[in-house]
């Protein structure tokens, strides 16, 4: 599914963010990527969502060798990705059902087709009765599910989260790492960055630590 | 259930913008040089229409002596020439009154004027699609008649062909110049956008938009922005020209020898050219502009 060798990357002239990494992500794994703040974890989640070339090093994703596949691959494999992003990006000027239903959109899907199924996720997270709201009157926490359910609602192939329950109050979180591992159970790959070490001992799944731009694996997948 | 239009990906402007008073303002200018080139072209068609086929001869007052008795016979010299000189249809001398009416526009209408030793004029047609050998005629004239000036009006209708033909390009010129214009304003203001809405492009293309979806937000906003506003400039020109029209045929001509600057009813529909050839042009520049500009996202 993702492939990482031996990938170093810089922002300009300054020093390496990230400096060899190599892992792998089987498709239908579950993952979570540990490490302390500026360790490289947002860096490693924009290379892997494609929004940054790497310095040096192989990508391959979805079996696409990044550096040698055509720019114009780029978005259909851009769409097979869901994204939390830690600042939610959401759009200010659209309801948080038109948020959610974005990816749809973007796909070609038309609102008919897919009006029920956004509704039905913006209340499994607690939203059923701010879908017409828009972002900046929602709480942190409520802007936060609406990132997550357009994250999962085109049931991507891999999905990536920066800190996805960082606002958001434990009872809430679980139903959210539930609805991740439902996710995961029905075959999308999950990579979560988190520093909530509640989530991962709770969890089965591998953890990766990143620790000064290097990648150390500390905890395979429990069956 | 009922399908409605999903929102705009893009937040709207609302309420005028400079943009838009820029546009109005260019396309009234557009629709001015246009209306002018329209006018040039018609009062040329129709000076040649009114000229061609048509030869004139004058006979001046003799240089020594009084005018009569000879301005009377080499007039009457000139008309049996040109009677029977094949293909000439008709003949015939102007009054005095009509000669009057000519001079009007320079000497006015002083009762000095008509004391004046005034050449005879002959107006005469040719029949259509008939050669004439105007060198020759103008030989004969000139030996039956010697003081008489054979005017087949070539040259005015070359001089005013070319001065029509000045206008039009000149007009044309201008059109050209307004729509560099404009979609130099239109790729600045797509850029500026851009800059605004970074971060809702960067989204998009992160999440997989194609650059032509993130295109077609921007480009149809600036066609529906320039369409309007380029509407309103072009009409407001419709408007003045109508006004002018109102004006001649109420008698009021400005300027007696000039055209007025009046356009027909089947002339006014050619002004909405101007709110389409801006909306293309922003159209297009738009569109080019956030390609480009999103060519330099990874």
């Amino acid at each position: 599914m993702v492939r990482f060798e031996n990938v170093g990357m810089r922002y300009g002239p300054g020093p390496e963010v990230l400096r060899d990494v190599t892992f792998v992500l089987e498709a239908g794994s579950f993952t979570f990527l540990t490490g302390p703040s500026g360790a490289g974890k947002t860096t490693l989640l924009k290379l892997m969502l494609l929004a940054e070339p790497p310095s040096r090093g192989l990508i391959t994703l979805f079996g696409h060798d990044l550096a040698t596949a055509r720019r114009g691959a780029f978005p259909a494999l851009r769409r097979r990705i869901g994204v939390v992003f830690q600042d939610f990006r959401l759009l200010d000027h659209l309801s948080a059902f038109e948020n959610v239903a974005l990816p749809l959109r973007l796909a070609g899907r038309r609102e008919e087709d897919y009006r029920q199924d956004v509704e039905e996720l913006l209340t499994w997270v607690g939203l059923g009765d701010r879908m017409a709201a828009p972002p900046p009157t929602l709480s942190g926490g409520e802007q936060q599910r609406v990132a997550i359910a357009r994250a999962v609602v085109a049931r991507p192939d891999l999905l990536l989260a920066d800190e996805p329950t960082g606002n958001v109050d434990s009872e809430i979180g679980q139903r959210l790492i539930r609805l991740f591992s439902e996710l995961n159970r029905l075959g999308t790959t999950v990579l979560i960055a988190t520093h909530d070490r509640s989530l991962i001992e709770k969890s089965r799944a591998k953890e990766m630590r990143l620790v000064d731009g290097r990648l150390v694996e500390l905890r395979a997948q429990r069956p | 259930m009922t399908a409605r239009r999903p929102a705009h990906i893009m937040p709207r402007e609302k309420g005028t913008t400079p943009l838009d008073l820029v546009i109005a303002v260019m396309a009234f200018l557009a629709a001015l040089a246009l209306g002018a080139s329209l006018v040039a072209n018609r009062t040329a068609d129709s000076w040649r229409a009114g000229l061609a086929g048509r030869i004139s001869v004058q006979v001046l007052p003799p240089d020594k002596g009084p005018p009569e008795p000879a301005l009377s016979r080499e007039t009457a010299a000139a008309l049996a020439i040109l009677q029977n000189t094949d293909g000439i249809v008709h003949a015939a001398p102007l009054s005095q009154g009509e000669i009057l009416k000519l001079v009007e526009p320079w000497l006015g209408q002083s009762a000095l004027v008509a004391d004046l030793p005034l050449p005879r004029m002959i107006d005469a047609t040719i029949m259509p699609g008939v050669r004439v050998d105007i060198p020759a005629l103008a030989r004969k004239l000139k030996a039956a008649a010697p003081d008489s000036v054979l005017d087949d009006h070539s040259h005015w209708i070359a001089r005013l062909r070319g001065l029509a033909d000045t206008v039009i390009w000149s007009a044309y010129a201008i059109l050209a110049l307004i729509a560099v214009a404009t979609a130099a304003i239109v790729a600045f203001a797509t850029r500026a956008s851009l800059e605004a809405h970074h971060e809702i492009v960067a989204l998009l293309h992160q999440m997989g938009a194609h650059a032509r979806f993130i295109a077609s937000a921007f480009d149809r906003h600036y066609l529906l922005a320039t369409l309007g506003a380029a509407a309103a400039g072009a009409g407001l020109a419709a408007a003045l020209f109508l006004i002018a029209g109102s004006l001649e045929y109420a008698g009021v001509q400005p300027v007696s020898f000039l055209p007025p600057l009046t356009l027909h009813a089947l002339e006014i529909p050619w002004l909405a050219a101007v709110p389409l050839g801006a909306g293309a042009i922003a159209w297009v520049t738009a569109r080019l502009s956030v390609l480009a500009a999103l060519r330099e996202i990874y």
